[in-house]
């Protein structure tokens, strides 16, 4: 049952996806994903609701029928292995525990499938609980446990059988804000100690980016983009990954490239941008996504100073700390802005928005992405 | 629980409505079980001449002593193996993965509960019988000389019969029962190694067994209050305590001997009661 553990039993495996099709009934879930996953990696895989993150994960550890592709870990072929030979140790969502047993009975239940003798499973259950801090539970019941301390024990449970591949199904998205970010830190240092390969799914953004070391951003069954958290963060590359990203502000825009260099236009407000950094724009008729952080407020006659600025009268103000959030109204539409100074609304004032911070896709993408 | 003195009258007004309410269902249990009931205890524990005497015991222990080992080896091994066919029904049915086999069966295993007694233990006179449907099949397919024909309709016919009626209702409970745990929790445990028995029999049905022991423990007192099968399947001696009842009435209007192996009956399946109770006490108890 136990897959070859060269090494380390520990260390991570490399996965590889290739083209996997995946369909509940007759309708597709996954079309033709291809992926990897290098041994020891953290890969957070990111998406709204529907998107087919779940449904991968659940493909790779086989509670879902794989229709075509394959499923490479190490170098055998488990697409169309039953779950309980692929060797991955999953954390779901509702902790899955097992309310008839102990906590020792829990954590140790992978070892006792693999035969391993009553005392080596209390010892290697002791010194789990003891990493987790929940050292001396091991008589508990689990149902006499909190939300935290339950995902504690199922994270135990999964790491309790050496796992190469660490499966995560939103595991922190039942607990309180709190216990949340502690645990996060948790599951990325435990992941790093033991190399151990993971695969997150989350739907919260700054969980995938302070946990994995690589985004995967999936959208309507397919990967809409890979990278480092920096990268997908600081380039997007559609306008549904910008959005998604936290980039809400959309600002129609129009772009001129003349012997001059670019010209991005919003409204009456115009910047130029040189040749080498705007190559990638799209010309014509387009859309711009930025974050609430990139623009600030200034007088509307301020100089532009190289960025656009947009005039605009504040509609709304309100302090969630440390800066002040305006919603300002621009070109026709609502902006949000966060801002040190304090400005009344109903104050006309200047939108600054630095061009290199804009990104900016073709209006026809913008549509489909919305 | 009223604090003013018109709630006070309001909530007095309120209580003898509901006892008016009640009072005809409470009418009827009373003239028709508790009567019956207090009736036969009384008459069990009478000497023919009046005053309190064991004797109808002691005649019901000398006469029916081997009826009443029969009766509860009969009714326990039933549950035993209907609690076996309602698990592999009720675990194929969460856990198969083939959806014809799955599918057939949910539309399949519910037939005999909408089969009273009296027509299953029909059913099984003519399918259990030497020349019956199931012998006549096996010889048809070879695997029988019709001279090995042997007539299945003995204390096996019996145990047969309350299986195969039994087990869709059993069952039907399990099945929901386990329908509606976490299904992560059986997928945690194939994740982590474990086949699908092992699934089922380390991690479904222990967090099932409270309905489980709830259908077993209705399927017990039914089996063992069924006059048509035994005295339909199995008519010769030994036989089940329902059929001595009824024997003791009509063959010599005995009602004192009949009463006491009733009394019996009330504390087999008593015993059965207490043995549910104090699991659910001792899962309540727990840490």
């Amino acid at each position: 049952m136990q897959a070859e553990t060269h090494g380390v039993s520990s260390a991570g495996a490399a996965i590889q996806v290739r083209d996997l099709h995946v369909a509940y009934g007759g309708t597709p879930v996954l079309h033709g994903v291809s992926l990897d996953f290098a041994p020891g990696s953290f890969t957070a895989l990111l998406g709204s609701s529907g998107c087919g993150k779940t449904t991968l994960l659940r493909a790779l550890c086989g509670f879902v029928p794989v229709r075509s592709g394959s499923i490479v870990v190490g170098d055998r072929d488990v697409a169309l292995l039953p779950p309980e030979k692929r060797d991955m140790a999953m954390v779901f969502q509702s902790y899955a525990l097992w309310p008839h047993m102990t906590v020792l009975q829990n954590i140790g239940y992978g070892l006792k499938l693999r035969g391993t003798a009553k005392a080596e499973i209390a010892a290697k259950v002791a010194s789990l609980l003891t990493m987790l801090g929940l050292g001396g539970y091991e008589q508990r019941k689990v149902t006499a446990l909190s939300g935290g301390q339950r995902q504690r024990v199922a994270l135990g449970r999964a790491l309790a059988v050496d796992p190469r591949i660490l499966l995560l199904d939103e595991p922190l998205s039942n607990l309180d804000a709190k216990i949340r970010m502690a645990m996060r830190h948790e599951i990325r240092a435990i992941q790093q100690r033991l190399g151990v390969t993971a695969i997150h799914v989350t739907h919260d953004r700054e969980e995938a980016m302070t946990m994995a070391d690589r985004l995967v951003i999936m959208q309507a069954g397919r990967i809409a983009q890979v990278g480092t958290p920096e990268e997908v963060y600081d380039r997007p590359a559609s306008a549904f990954i910008a959005n998604f990203m936290g980039a809400e502000n959309v600002l129609p825009v129009h772009v001129v490239r003349n012997e001059d260099g670019t010209a991005v236009s919003a409204g009456h407000a115009v910047a130029r941008l040189a040749h080498d950094d705007a190559t990638a724009l799209p010309l014509g008729e387009a859309v711009a996504y930025f974050r609430d952080d990139v623009a600030s407020l200034a007088a509307p006659d301020a100089m532009p100073q190289g960025d656009l600025l947009v005039p605009g009268r504040i509609a709304a103000r309100s302090y969630p700390g440390g800066l002040y959030r305006y919603r300002v109204e621009a070109v026709g539409r609502q902006i949000t802005v966060d801002d040190a100074a304090r400005h009344e609304p109903g104050a006309a004032v200047g939108l600054r928005i630095p061009l290199r911070r804009l990104h900016i896709f073709p209006a026809a993408e913008a549509a489909t992405a919305a | 629980m009223a604090s003013g003195t018109p709630r006070h009258i309001m909530s007095l007004s309120q209580r003898q409505l509901a006892l008016l309410l009640i009072a005809p269902g409470l009418a009827l249990v009373a003239a028709l079980f508790l009567y019956p009931l207090c009736f036969s205890l009384v008459s069990a524990f009478t000497a023919p001449e009046g005053g309190f005497s064991l004797q109808a015991f002691g005649k019901a222990f000398e006469l029916y002593s081997g009826d009443i080992l029969f009766t509860i080896v009969i009714v326990v091994s039933s549950c035993a193996l209907t609690a076996l066919a309602a698990i592999a029904i009720a675990g194929t049915l969460t856990l198969g993965e083939n959806p014809w086999v799955v599918g057939t069966l949910r539309a399949l295993y519910r037939w005999p509960l909408f089969i009273p007694f009296i027509v299953a233990a029909q059913c099984m006179r003519t399918f259990l019988a030497k020349n019956g449907l199931m012998n006549n099949t096996f010889v048809s397919l070879g695997l029988l000389e019709p001279l090995q024909a042997v007539s299945y309709l003995d204390w096996r016919g019996i145990i047969i019969t309350f299986v195969w009626k039994q087990t869709p209702f059993v069952a039907l409970l399990l099945a929901g029962a386990l329908a509606s745990l976490d299904r992560a929790t059986l997928e945690a445990g194939r994740n982590l190694g474990a086949s699908r028995l092992r699934v089922l029999i380390e991690l479904a049905l222990p967090q099932a067994m409270p309905t489980l022991l709830v259908a077993l423990v209705l399927s017990f007192v039914t089996m063992l209050s069924v006059l048509s099968v035994p005295m339909m399947v199995a008519g010769s001696q030994p036989t089940m305590l329902t059929v001595d009842m009824a024997f003791r009435i009509n063959a010599y209007g005995d009602y004192a001997t009949a009463n006491a192996l009733g009394v019996i009956t009330y504390l087999i399946s008593a015993g059965a009661a207490i043995l549910y109770l104090r699991h659910g006490m001792a899962k309540e108890g727990a840490p």
